[in-house]
Order: C-alpha cells, then sequence, then structure tokens
C-alpha cells in the first residue's frame, strides 16, 4: 500500500509540474508577443546566445567530426565500403550529432547560467522590484532569452554542420588519404536538404527547451545560494533528459 | 476615500505555519505609519503582501480603494506604478550600473526618454547624499551603506504616492540616517506622500513616524499616535523601546 501511495504522490508531482512548466512557457510567450518589445535586452542576449557560444560549438564540431570519420572507416573498410564514409559523415553530422551535441553543450553553458542568474535574481528579490517596478518579468527576462534561443540555436546547429564535416574531411584527406574531389562530391551529392533542414528544426525545438527549462528553474529556486545551485543542477540535467527524449520522438517524426 | 491602503484581517502562512494573524491596519493620504517588530515576525512579509507578491490565505488588501486581488495584472502594475518600493536587501539589479538601475523605472514603467530619466536619478541621488561620482558604478562595488541609499533613490525616482521603505537606514551612520529621516519626513510631510515602513531605530522611529504598530505573533499587538509612544504603559512598547531583555517579549 505504501509503495502504491508513492508511486501515485510521485505521479500527481510529476503531473503538476508539466503543469507548472506549460503555464510558466504559455505566460511568457505571451507576455512578449505584445508591445513594448525590450530590444535592448533581446540584443544582449544574442550576443551571450549565439555570438559567445562559438567557440565551443566549434570545438564540439571539429572534434566529433574527426573522430567520427576514423570511427566510420574502422568499421566500413572491413567490407571495402570507405566510399560511402563522406556521406555517413555528413548524415550524421546535419540530422544527429549536430542538432544534440549543440544542444548538450548549450544546455551546458547557458542554461546553467540563465537559471543561476535568474535563480539569483530570485532570492535577492530582484525580480519582486522588477514587479514594483511596473515591468513584467517575463517579458523582460524570460522572453527575450526564448526568442533568441529559438532563432539562434539553428544557426548554431548550422555552424557545426559545416565544422563537422570540415573535420571529417581533413581527417578524410590528410589522414585517411581520400582523393578531395571525390571526397567533396560523395557529401555533396548524398546531401538533401531536408537532412540539413531537419537537423535545423531540431535545432529550435531544442533551443526552447533549454531556455525554458533555464528560466523556469531559475524562477522557482529558493533558499539561498544552495537553492540556486540545486536549481541550476536541475535545470541542466532536466534540459539534457528532455533534449535527448524529444531528439528520438522528433526522428521518428521528421524521419 | 480616506485611507490610501486598507487591510482587513490579512492571513498568511508558510507551510502550515502562521507568520500574519488577522492583521488590520490602515493608512491615511499623507500619513507615515510605522511598524516595528522583533525580527522575524512578518513585517517585510507584510509589506510584500500589500504588493501583491505574496498571496495571503486570507483578507483583503485594498491600495486607493482598490481590492488588489481583483485588479486585472495590467490594472495591478498601473497601481504599482504609483508605489515607490526599497527592499530589505536593495534588491539592485546587478547587471545594471546605479544610474541604471535609479532610472529603469522612468525609462521602463513610464516610458521617458533616456536622457530625461537619468536627470531625473542624478537629482534623486543627490537627495540620498550620494556623490554624482557612483553614476557608472555597480552595485557589487557599492558599500552596504551606499546600496541601501541606491535602493532608496530607486524608490523615489518616479515621484510616488505611496513609499514602502524595509528597513531605510539599517546600515548606515547617524549622519546619514538623519539625511534620510529628514527625506522621509520631507516625502511625507510637504509633498503630501504616504509612507509605511519598517524600522528598528528608535530614534528613527521617534522622528519619521506619525502612527506606530508593533507587530508581535502575526498581529499588530499595539497602535497609537507617535506622542503616545512615550506615554503608553503597554509593556510591550516599554520594553521594545527600552531594548530591555527582560519583558513581555522575552517570557
Ligand atoms: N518565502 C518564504 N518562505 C518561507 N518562510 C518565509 C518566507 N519569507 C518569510 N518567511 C518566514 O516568515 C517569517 C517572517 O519573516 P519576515 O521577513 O517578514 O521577518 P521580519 O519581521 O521582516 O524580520 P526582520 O526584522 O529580521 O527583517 C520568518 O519566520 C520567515 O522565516
Ligand atoms: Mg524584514
Amino acid at each position: 500500500m505504501d509503495f502504491l501511495s508513492k508511486i501515485g504522490r510521485m505521479f500527481i508531482k510529476f503531473l503538476s509540474s508539466i503543469g507548472s512548466v506549460t503555464l510558466f512557457s504559455v505566460s511568457s510567450v505571451s507576455s512578449g508577443i505584445v508591445p513594448p518589445y525590450y530590444w535592448k535586452q533581446i540584443a544582449k542576449q544574442s550576443i551571450q546566445i549565439g555570438y559567445f557560444s562559438l567557440p565551443v560549438v566549434g570545438m564540439t564540431a571539429i572534434f566529433t567530426g574527426m573522430a567520427l570519420t576514423l570511427q566510420c572507416y574502422a568499421g566500413f573498410s572491413e567490407f571495402t565500403a570507405e566510399t560511402a564514409i563522406p556521406s555517413v559523415v555528413m548524415i550524421a553530422m546535419t540530422r544527429e550529432l549536430g542538432p544534440v551535441l549543440t544542444a548538450l553543450m548549450v544546455a551546458g553553458r547557458l542554461g546553467a547560467s540563465m537559471t543561476a542568474e535568474i535563480g539569483t535574481m530570485k532570492v535577492t528579490e530582484q525580480i519582486d522590484a522588477l514587479m514594483t517596478l511596473s515591468v513584467n518579468s517575463y517579458k523582460y527576462l524570460v522572453f527575450p532569452r526564448l526568442l533568441v534561443s529559438i532563432v539562434l540555436m539553428p544557426f548554431l546547429v548550422f555552424i557545426y554542420d559545416i565544422i563537422g564535416i570540415l573535420g571529417g574531411y581533413v581527417v578524410g584527406v590528410y589522414y585517411l588519404d581520400f582523393n578531395p574531389t571525390n571526397y567533396i562530391h560523395n557529401t555533396l551529392s548524398s546531401m538533401s536538404n531536408w537532412d540539413v533542414v531537419s537537423g535545423l528544426i531540431k535545432g529550435a525545438v531544442f533551443g526552447f527547451i533549454i531556455c525554458l527549462m533555464g528560466c523556469y528553474h531559475g524562477y522557482r529556486s529558493n533558499g539561498g545560494a544552495e537553492g540556486v545551485g540545486r536549481a541550476t543542477t536541475n535545470s541542466v540535467v532536466s534540459s539534457s533528459i528532455l533534449i535527448l527524449l524529444l531528439d528520438c520522438i522528433l526522428t521518428f517524426v521528421l524521419f | 476615500m480616506k485611507y490610501v491602503i486598507e487591510v482587513e484581517n490579512l492571513t498568511k502562512s508558510f507551510g502550515g505555519r502562521d507568520v500574519l494573524q488577522n492583521v488590520t491596519l490602515n493608512i491615511r493620504r499623507g500619513e507615515s505609519y510605522v511598524v516595528i517588530g522583533g525580527s522575524g515576525s512578518g513585517k517585510s512579509v507584510l509589506v510584500k503582501c500589500i504588493l501583491g507578491l505574496l498571496k495571503p490565505e486570507s483578507g483583503i488588501v485594498k491600495i486607493n480603494g482598490q481590492n488588489t486581488s481583483k485588479l486585472s495584472q495590467k490594472a495591478m502594475f498601473q497601481t504599482l506604478l504609483k508605489c515607490g518600493v526599497l527592499y530589505q536587501g536593495g534588491a539592485l539589479f546587478d547587471s545594471l550600473n546605479v544610474i541604471d538601475n535609479i532610472s529603469f523605472g522612468l525609462i521602463y514603467g513610464y516610458g521617458k526618454s533616456q536622457k530625461e530619466a537619468y536627470g531625473i536619478a542624478l537629482e534623486k541621488l543627490n537627495a540620498v547624499d550620494l556623490d554624482e561620482k557612483v553614476a557608472k558604478i555597480f552595485p557589487a562595488e557599492l558599500s552596504g551603506g551606499m546600496k541601501k541609499r541606491v535602493a532608496l533613490a530607486r524608490a523615489i525616482a518616479t515621484n510616488p504616492d505611496i513609499i514602502f521603505f524595509d528597513e531605510p537606514t539599517t546600515g548606515l551612520d547617524p549622519i546619514t540616517t538623519g539625511i534620510i529621516d529628514e527625506l522621509i519626513v520631507k516625502c511625507t510631510k510637504e509633498m503630501g506622500i504616504s509612507a509605511l515602513s519598517i524600522t528598528h531605530d528608535i530614534s528613527s522611529l521617534r522622528r519619521i513616524s506619525d502612527i506606530v504598530g508593533l507587530l508581535y505573533n502575526g498581529s499588530i499587538i499595539w497602535e497609537g499616535k507617535n506622542e503616545e509612544l512615550d506615554t503608553t504603559d503597554n509593556p510591550y512598547i516599554r520594553q521594545f523601546l527600552a531594548g530591555s531583555p527582560v519583558g513581555p517579549f522575552t517570557q
């Protein structure tokens, strides 16, 4: 009996948190679509989210692109199917690794900092102060971040795709002695728009999730520095799990 | 409309523990009401309930005759536009420098231009006895007392009709305390602003209050005029003013 009631309680808690996340996202989005628009905040977040993420995303891309090409070679050379390597690398990068790895890196970098910043504002009454200065804090804090994340994540994924495929090319041509012209030809001939676009769509969805979790956990933090730390962990863990879960679902849908 | 703020039977609890129980208080226009009470007695919670930042379990709060729980979000923001709030911890925005903090409400709440807002902000900086040199400094680089004064300047920047000051002079030296007290008196006496303040400083209390309310165990157990502070024989007030360790508070 005790066991059942525990499961029941957990289930109810799960449902109620889904409810409050939904409510949170609805109030954030609806607060932002009516004027005035806080352009300064949007510009500031664009720099934070877009520009400062580039080094992390670029490095992830080049290393995974190189490693993936080597691994493919190890597997494919057994069946003398080396010519398939460029297209396999391209598909893996654009459809799967690009969006997922970019999102996981950005979740660690930005999701965490959003939670820490908003959480600190919450526990030091700065969010209350926004309210009593007649500014809707969802509109001022959450909406600009959401907007910028959704718009710029596909851009980051695109950068990842290019650098990742380039990394593969470097290993393929300079280490595995592929013919450069053939490598490029194999990559491009098998590439369809949909490979890239489906990855970018995933990127936009993941951007929304990262920002939503980052801000939501920030707003929910209480109890000083320790509470903010806990909220930050929750934010990164929950957005990472949601990214992987949604990646699976979206892959079925977009396949 | 006699009262600017009306609080009726306000009850607020956290996790089953009642912090406020049936608190009732009224503040007239231009009147300075000061709440005193022991640490943790719920003074800050009271102010947050009045401002709608915390939702009370029961009770009515009216600002300018309007029941705040019945107001739409937009109307509530309109009401808050007329209120200036000083938080106990200052609550300055760390990502903005001093002058942006002070002009925040003018720019975002009232839609003033940056130039105009900065002009007013510098004026208010002078009013709280701070040098214009601090204008470009960020809150993290200010001393505790300077933070408090910047927060005070932000609270009065929009020329509010009602001010809420949570411990405006805690952590200030006696001279600055005197300057701030004078500022509060000027606000209420000359500009007709209504004030709800919280203080632990007895000399400030005597200077700035018209009406004093003593919060104890979640209720206002004594309320009286400034002059009555010395004449009342309420044992709680006597102990509080004397700062004595023996008395009804400590029994
Ligand atoms: N967000 C909160 N969650 C849970 N309990 C709270 C919260 N805010 C305040 N309390 C509790 O309410 C009580 C009153 O707190 P409050 O901050 O109003 O005290 P105070 O009278 O302002 O004290 P001080 O003079 O020290 O500022 C305290 O016991 C505190 O623990
Ligand atoms: Mg307090």
